[in-house]
């Protein structure tokens, strides 16, 4: 049972952050704790030769140096199985920024110290550092086809076709890197802020050669994921671990940000190369799409996924995908929120807009004309789309039908060029597995467990919704332990598969509830809500377990739930395809003299399903945009080709939005269920928010300046 | 939840220090727990403990200084910035680190009633200084109207840069900088929200702004 929509509520852990009372993973109060800090290696790619650990030992207050002496061999490739975990310290050296010792110290400035004393010799070796070094090895990803593009594209009335260019990125979320292990009575507890508490389990288990059975981990708080604490497992985990389990005391490591430059996963630098065909009347017919990015040398990140948002967007039902990966000497690249449509969705609606103005139409006109109930992919339905719905309410709020379409006939009264763009996006919605458990007390308390971590998309405040939506219980006494592989099996939380993953196993736990205080009650009518009349019939507690698989799902994805597998569903379920959409319309205002772009407004329409927490949707949808405005004027990770690397590895350097940049943005939802994905009828919303709004900015500033541009970000420069 | 004895799970007390965590009553640094500030004093003061430095640095010194209305006296490391003296030595978490390089605001507490960023400030600076923390903006048990305002505009999401959004905005309504929406944009521009809150945060600042009356 779906309530027609879900009320307004304040983020539940909301008191809690603005108190500063909410516990983040480096904020954990842990008795005798040691502090690491990391060497970096200085070299790109080689062999570590020598290292001489001294002076780190003289400093006072300096414990330990652990190097790669001190780690087990990595564990064996396990087929089919989870991906391995990251390396330990190792003396091969693949990237620039590589740990290759741990400094352990009784207080952080000898840490910082100490790392800092330890002195490393190197055997360099050739590297390559850009995707077009000398040494980079062309990799061909899987092709997606379908259709005959090349001989619709050869006899179509219309063809644009262009290059684009998205920069390599880093998420930066104002959460550092933080583990606190603490390894204790044969159980090592792990404080660590992860998207994916199980899989840091059975990785860090993994790479230690210890029973995960023996390893906690608690992440109830992210301060911000967007994929950078996500799938891949972070490299400090392990480290940290052992360190804990050699010296037998607390561990604790903060990396520094210019560390997790090095470190982390980032946006790959991607290229893609365009051709889109449409009759005369702008019915789209084919595309021919060649994407590649750069790539590690053993990275996993994978180039065919930037088809598919493309493939599906517009019903075009001729389709050539071609992929590849350059692989440099650089550290795994990895999923970035809306990892692979940011680009290819730029590509895309860049091309849409100059399909348009090569037609004489309207872009908005043109992609309403376009959108379809099929996947040409699979040649399966659609289980909803509702993105005209998202084009035609966004218009009407943004007051398009005012729009001129000639490039640069519009002008604000202080001499700006106004420019207004649109651009779609869409993202898979998919599906995963959870487990939950629901205790509901005669003392007034409930307990809720289950799978799902908070970054501050706001999972807590949806379950919350639900429970509170559907349970008479107390809101003030309801816990939701998510985040801890002690409370539930954790799924990784990532892919906007979160609300998937969290509220139909909350709708289920709280539907199985009501049927098991029915049955304890067995008809008597009793006054009260559930805990009071609990105590009525002197029950001092009633518990329920339940599951949820995706569709098409067998229960044996539970097993892999269990070892914190990913075990994740759709976009393409057995006889349908989810997707989420969003229709964004940007203003943007270039100074005439110095060429500054500004982003005054946006509108933003979501078709994500049922909303269930309506206030954190909306604050997620504007955090996508504000990424987008981001991704589109200002950030881009400079490589050294010089030493590997990278050159902006700060906050002032690598520049994120700042509230200044920033202007009003303007969220509606459709709202309407999707019948078929899950039982709440929600789909995806964290990734779809951000997706298509970078191309909207870049075609308001077409709509400005006349200029279309290939390469993100766009700067001043780019506009003089 | 098992093996967690060596965690203090307890919530901080009201001026959020918490002196007396009893891993730490090992003697060393004295810490004189003088009256709080606010409407109801708590009991008499008591000499209480704060954990002492578990390594002699190189170059040490003896620190008085007042954090949210109490008087701490506690031997430091003299590269110890206030961020780290906060978080890792009087267990006070709220201030986070983001960069620890004065680019994210997050660590941003007052110092004598003016928003520093605790990363770029010695904590050998604070002789005789005020400090306070989000811990110590509202009365236990209430909410500061900025912190009020930022509930009520989900003017957050993970949360992580909040506590020093928030000094920084009471600041900022102090000095007189949150007289219009551009204003408060770019007075508040040196603490950034990853997640992009940023709409809600300019409206809870005008909000509050108007509560506090100094709009
Ligand atoms: S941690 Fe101090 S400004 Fe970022
Ligand atoms: S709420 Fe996450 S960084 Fe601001």
């Amino acid at each position: 049972m779906i309530p027609a929509s879900f009320p307004d509520r304040a983020r539940i852990d909301a008191r809690d952050k603005v108190l500063g009372v909410a516990r983040f993973s480096a904020d954990v109060p842990v008795t005798g704790v040691l502090y690491a800090m990391m060497v970096p290696a200085r070299i790109a790619k080689g062999t570590l030769t020598g290292l001489d650990t001294a002076a780190a030992l003289r400093v006072p207050g300096v414990v330990r140096v652990l190097t790669e002496a001190d780690f087990p061999a990595p564990p064996p490739v396990i087929e089919n199985g989870p991906p391995p975990p990251p390396p330990t310290l190792e003396r091969e050296i693949a990237y620039r920024g590589q740990p290759v010792a741990l400094v352990v110290a009784e207080t952080l400035e000898a840490a910082i110290e100490g790392a800092a004393a330890v002195v490393c010799t190197y055997a360099a070796a050739p590297f390559a550092a850009l995707i077009d070094s000398e040494g980079g090895v062309r990799e061909m990803g899987e092709e997606i086809v379908f259709g005959d593009a090349e001989a619709t594209l050869a006899s179509a009335a219309v063809v644009v076709e262009g290059e684009f260019l998205s920069p390599t990125q880093h998420h930066n979320p104002i959460e550092l890197l933080a583990t606190t292990a603490v390894w204790e009575a044969g159980r090592l507890t792990l404080h660590e802020a992860t998207q994916g508490a199980g899989g840091t389990r059975g990785m860090t288990a993994r790479a230690l050669g210890i029973d995960p059975g023996v390893v906690d981990v608690k992440s109830p708080y992210v301060g911000g994921g967007f994929g950078q604490k996500g799938g891949l497992g972070q490299r400090q985990t392990a480290l940290i671990a052992h360190a804990s389990m050699l010296l037998g005391r607390p561990v604790k490591l903060v990396t520094p940000r210019g560390q997790i430059f090095h470190l982390a996963t980032y946006r790959p630098l991607s290229r893609h190369r365009i051709r889109l065909g449409a009759t005369a009347e702008g019915r789209m017919v084919a595309m021919q799409y060649d994407a590649e990015q750069e790539q590690s040398r053993h990275g996993i990140f994978p180039s065919a996924e930037y088809h598919e948002t493309t493939s599906r967007m517009y019903g075009i039902a001729n389709y050539l995908g071609t992929s590849a990966d350059v692989r440099i000497d650089r550290q795994p690249p990895g999923w970035m929120r809306a990892p692979h449509p940011q680009a290819s969705g730029f590509a895309m609606e860049s091309m849409v807009d100059e399909l348009a103005y090569r037609l004489g139409q309207d872009p908005v006109a043109l992609r309403l004309a376009n959108t379809g109930d099929v996947d040409f992919r699979t040649g399966q339905p659609f289980s909803s789309n509702h993105l005209n719905a998202c084009l035609e309410e966004g218009a009407r709020r943004f007051g398009w039908s005012s729009r001129t379409a000639e490039p640069g006939s519009m002008t604000a009264d202080d001499g700006s060029l106004v420019g207004w763009g649109v651009a779609c996006g869409s993202y898979p919605s998919m599906m995963v597995p959870a487990v939950a458990t629901l205790r509901i007390g005669a003392d007034g308390s409930t307990r809720y467990a289950a799978s799902g971590h908070e970054m501050g998309q706001g999972i807590r405040t949806a379950i919350a919704s639900v429970l509170l939506e559907s349970l008479e219980i107390d809101p003030e006494r309801l816990e939701i332990l998510i985040g801890d592989t002690t409370a539930a099996p954790q799924h990784i939380t990532a892919g906007s598969w979160g609300s998937a993953g969290a509220v139909p196993v909350a709708m289920r736990a709280a539907a199985r509830m009501r049927e098991a205080v029915a049955e304890l009650l067995d008809g008597r009518e009793i006054a009260g809500n559930l805990h009071r009349r609990l105590a009525t019939v002197r029950r001092p507690f009633l518990e329920i377990e339940v599951s949820e698989v995706g569709p098409g799902q067998g229960q044996d994805v539970l097993q892999a739930l269990q070892y914190g597998a990913p075990a994740v569903a759709g976009p393409a379920y057995p006889t349908f395809t989810t997707m989420s959409y969003i229709a964004h319309f940007v203003e943007v205002r270039v100074e005439p003299t110095t060429r500054r772009v500004r982003v005054p407004r946006v509108v933003s329409i979501v078709d994500c399903g049922r909303v269930i927490s309506p206030r954190t949707a909306e604050s997620q949808v504007r955090g996508g945009v504000v990424w987008a405005i981001g991704a589109a004027l200002r950030e881009a990770t400079e490589v050294d080709p010089r030493y590997g690397g990278y050159l902006n590895n700060d906050l002032a350097d690598y520049v994120v939005a700042v509230n200044a940049d920033i202007g009003a943005i303007d969220v509606g939802f459709i709202d309407q269920p999707d019948p078929l994905a899950n039982s709440a009828g929600l789909k995806g919303l964290g990734e779809v928010a951000m997706v298509g709004a970078s191309p909207a900015i870049a075609n308001a500033i077409f709509h400005a300046t006349g200029r279309r541009l290939h390469e993100l970000p766009i700067r001043i420069e780019h506009l003089l | 939840m098992t093996d967690d004895h060596s965690v203090d799970d307890r919530v901080p007390p009201r001026n959020g220090l918490d002196l007396s965590r009893r891993d730490t009553l090992k003697g060393g640094a004295v810490v004189a727990a003088a009256a709080l500030t606010g409407a109801a004093p708590g009991p008499a003061a008591a000499a209480t403990d704060v954990a002492p430095l578990p390594s002699a640095p190189r170059h040490g010194l003896r620190l008085q200084t007042t954090v949210n209305g109490t008087a701490v006296s506690v031997d430091i490391d003299t590269r110890t910035s206030l961020l780290d003296l906060l978080r890792e030595r009087l267990a006070l978490t709220g201030a986070k680190k983001g960069c620890d390089h004065g680019q994210c605001g997050a660590c941003t507490v007052h110092v004598d009633g003016r928003r520093v960023a605790s990363c770029l400030t010695l904590a050998a600076k604070l002789e005789g200084r005020e400090v306070l923390t989000i811990e110590g903006l509202s009365e236990p048990g209430t909410l500061h109207p900025m912190q009020q305002a930022f509930i009520d505009h989900d003017a957050l999401q993970c949360g992580y840069c909040t506590p020093g959004q928030i000094m920084a905005a009471v600041a900022c309504v102090a000095e007189g900088n949150a007289t219009s929406p551009e204003r408060i944009r770019e007075y508040m521009s040196g603490n950034i929200c990853r997640c992009g809150a940023y709409v809600g945060i300019v409206a809870a600042i005008e909000d509050a702004a108007a509560t506090m009356g100094r709009g």
